[in-house]
């Protein structure tokens, strides 16, 4: 047997059989957790678009995406990971290579973690090095090469930790991104990536390449904005099942993605216009922020809130692992190479909510475009999630509960786990916040 | 948890279960006669309301079975009133095991039922509630209907409840109904525990006894630092008076006492349960259960 860890940094010595048990056990308990997911998802909406199928399909960690980014391996493909959403994957797709992000939403491999980390570092984190260590997630072991991010503090020591298996390479986004000095120092990190990129996978990334991506991803964006705008009214779309659809992009192939999304939406118009809503629309409406929430495991919250008694609907939410995704396009003038570079870097940094960014005036960027969405989702709760050990996020709480405040809505925070055995108080925290909502019961 | 083990045949922890009947109540069979069952981790409670007005309860301790002690509560509720679950036109189920009732009709949760039980209990005054239960404690901030405006919840660990005292009771071999008394009788309020975890306050503790710490003083030194999570809690939430506490501790004189000298707020008087003719709030969330099965019901008669 070979010792896997000579010359490792961080991970711990892990037999091959270790790993192989480990793996194989939670891998089957993570099969049956996204069939659970899914089943239950079906149940909350008997009338389930048609469309949802192919999602349900590509969601599956062990399936057919797994195969075809194989495949696509096998003919000298590489496939770029990436931690965090900054990652310019438009680079990434111009120079024919995969994007998948590679974050850890399984709670068993946070255990894992323990072994290399204490467990005040933030679950998502610990998650994801247990799941290397094991090497449980099908689009980690596939990536050739992983863009880290140097966003939160849990982040930028990430990509040092997994340094030990793969190739790593930073990012460094400043904290003050409203100055033109940021956006210079970042542009030029995005065109270093671009070469970095271009060195690995030995393709040149073309003025007409690269314009192609940029293009890809406008679709993609044009589709997921119809997504959410059917999102605005009476329900006809689960809060889940749309989380679902944003959070599979995240690995899917683009161009088949878009595809899907706008065939869901043809059916979800026609939906609307039979007035078949999913649930009643006197349903409160919530929208989620804060730590980001990953497939499968942590489909808690989404699951608490639409199974809740009184039931909550998701109308949108304000996620790096969700609709921070996809929402703003490129914004290319000329498409120039350097002009659609510079438009990727502020694509990328101005336009990013995270909390990792402060100014004179704080993060107020997603201060407005919480209230933005509060108003133009007719949202009437908000719930502000945070994992233990997610500073940033817990830190901004106090903040955007005072803008919440002064706009009337009522907003929840709720801490929790990478763990199950919460469940239950969860679900009285999540009901009594909903009753509240409703105060539906009069006396 | 484990249960607390009996030290020479005395179980220093166990609290009194009881039922009552409030006198010179009677119902007819035009009255619409409603109950609420709280199912806790610790205690069940069950509670009739006649037109909205408290009839009778029962408290008695849950057992490893959900469904069995809600049925067991609401029958010692209807322990000599004549009436039947039968009569009982709609019943709310509310508690961590809320939705184990088997003869409820609706499940809420107990921090809606709380809020409502207070207002029923010390009327419209009432903003900040404080409930602690067994496992867990909640602040809860209410408007003058006993509605809930925001509430904040202790998270999953058994610190500073019900449980917690249960077990201090064991330990320091003192029945749990006067552990708040005698808590109280130190010359000068020792330095709280540093840790409120049960586990660790509990080896902690022992050290102090070891020490040559009294009891009082040590019991003194646990429930001060229960009480400052408690009001931690509650100024988290925002406190706004008039402050009431609800659940098992709001019995414990020791907690309210050393709560209300700590946030510098006298809470509103709390009725004696001991009196034949007073309601009790261990029992506030059936109360708040059963107003609300009430409220239901008349909505149903109205549809």
């Amino acid at each position: 047997m070979t010792n896997e860890t000579v010359g490792k940094r961080y991970m711990p010595e892990i037999s091959r059989r270790e790993i192989d048990e480990l793996k194989s056990t939670m891998k089957a308990a993570s099969q049956k957790v996204m069939a659970e997911n899914i089943e239950r998802m079906k149940k909350a909406d008997p009338k389930r678009p048609q469309a949802m199928k192919y999602f349900d399909e590509i969601s599956n960690l062990f399936g057919k995406r797994q195969e075809e980014i194989q495949a696509e391996k096998e003919k000298g493909k590489k496939v770029i990971g990436y931690m965090c959403l900054f990652a310019p994957t438009e680079l990434i797709l111009a120079a024919d290579a995969i994007p998948v992000r590679v974050n850890s939403g399984w709670y068993d491999t946070s255990k894992l973690g323990d072994r290399v980390v204490p467990v005040e570092v933030c679950p998502v984190i610990r998650s994801t090095i247990g799941a290397k260590m094991i090497e449980l997630s099908p689009f980690l072991e596939q990536s050739d090469a992983l863009i880290s991010v140097l966003t939160c503090d849990g982040m930028t020591k990430l990509g040092e930790i997994l340094s030990d298996y793969k190739t790593i390479w930073g990012m460094n986004v400043p904290r003050i991104k409203d100055s033109a000095h940021s956006l210079r120092f970042w542009n030029d990190e995005i065109k270093q990536m671009k070469t970095q990129i271009e060195q690995f996978t030995g393709n040149k990334i073309t003025r007409k390449n690269l314009k192609e991506a940029i293009e890809m991803s406008h679709r993609a964006t044009k589709a997921f904005r119809r997504l959410q705008e059917l999102r605005k009214g009476s329900p006809v779309i689960m809060g889940r099942d749309a989380m679902l659809v944003n959070q599979t992009f995240l690995w899917d192939d683009k161009q088949r993605w878009t595809e899907k999304t706008e065939a869901l939406c043809d059916e979800l118009e026609k939906r609307a216009q039979r007035k078949d809503w999913v649930c009643s629309p006197d349903t409160p409406r919530v929208m989620i922020t804060g730590t980001p929430m990953f497939w499968p495991d942590n489909w808690k919250l989404p699951t608490l809130v639409e199974e809740a008694n009184p039931q909550g609907i998701i109308v949108a939410d304000e996620l790096c692992s969700g609709e921070r995704i996809l929402n703003d396009p490129v914004g290319v003038d000329e498409w120039s190479m350097d002009d659609m570079l510079n438009a990727i870097g502020e694509r990328y940094l101005m336009a990013s909510t995270c909390p990792c960014f402060t100014s004179k005036d704080g993060n107020e960027d997603r201060i407005n475009w919480l209230l933005n969405k509060v108003k133009d989702w007719n949202v009437q709760g908000v719930i502000y999630y945070v994992v233990r050990g997610c500073m940033l996020y817990a830190m901004e709480y106090t903040r955007v509960k005072k803008a919440l405040d002064k706009i009337n809505i009522p907003v929840y925070y709720l801490d929790t786990e990478y763990t199950r055995e919460d469940v239950g108080q969860m679900k009285t925290r999540v009901e009594a916040f909903l009753e509240m909502l409703t105060a539906r019961v009069d006396i | 948890m484990k249960e607390p083990s009996t030290v020479k045949g005395l179980e220093y922890w166990r609290w009194q279960e009881y039922h009552r009947v409030m006198p010179n109540k009677k119902w007819t069979n035009k009255d619409i006669i409603t109950a609420g069952v709280d199912v806790g981790s610790v205690g069940s409670k069950a509670a009739i309301m006649i037109n909205g007005e408290a009839y009778s309860w029962g408290i008695t301790r849950t057992g490893s079975n959900s469904p069995e002690s809600a049925i067991k509560a609401l029958d010692y509720a209807l322990e000599g009133t004549g009436l039947k679950v039968g009569d009982l036109k709609y019943i709310v189920g509310t508690g961590y095991g809320r939705v184990n009732v088997p003869m409820a009709n609706k499940a809420i949760t107990e921090i809606a039922c709380h809020a409502k039980g207070a207002n029923y209990i010390w009327g419209p005054s009432v903003r900040t509630v404080l409930d602690v239960g067994g496992q867990d404690i909640k602040a809860i901030r209410i408007d003058e209907t006993g509605r809930v405006v925001s509430f904040l919840m202790n998270d999953k660990c058994a610190a500073g409840t019900g449980r917690g005292m249960e077990v201090f009771a064991d330990l320091l071999q003192i029945p749990i109904e006067e552990i708040g008394d005698i808590s109280l009788k130190v010359e000068k309020e020792p330095e709280p525990v540093s840790c409120t975890c049960v586990a660790f306050a509990k080896t902690e503790a022992m050290g102090l006894l070891r020490k040559g710490w009294s009891r009082e003083k040590v019991l003194a030194a646990y429930t001060r630092a229960m009480a400052v999570r408690m009001a931690n809690l509650i100024n988290r939430v925002g406190l706004e008076r008039e402050l009431v506490i609800t659940g098992g501790q709001s019995k414990n004189k020791g907690i309210v006492t050393r709560i209300e000298t700590i946030l510098g707020v006298k809470t509103l008087p709390s009725p004696n349960w001991r009196e034949a003719n007073s309601l009790d709030p261990m029992v506030a969330g059936a109360f708040g259960a059963a107003l609300f099965a009430k409220a239901l019901y008349d909505k149903a008669q109205k549809a």
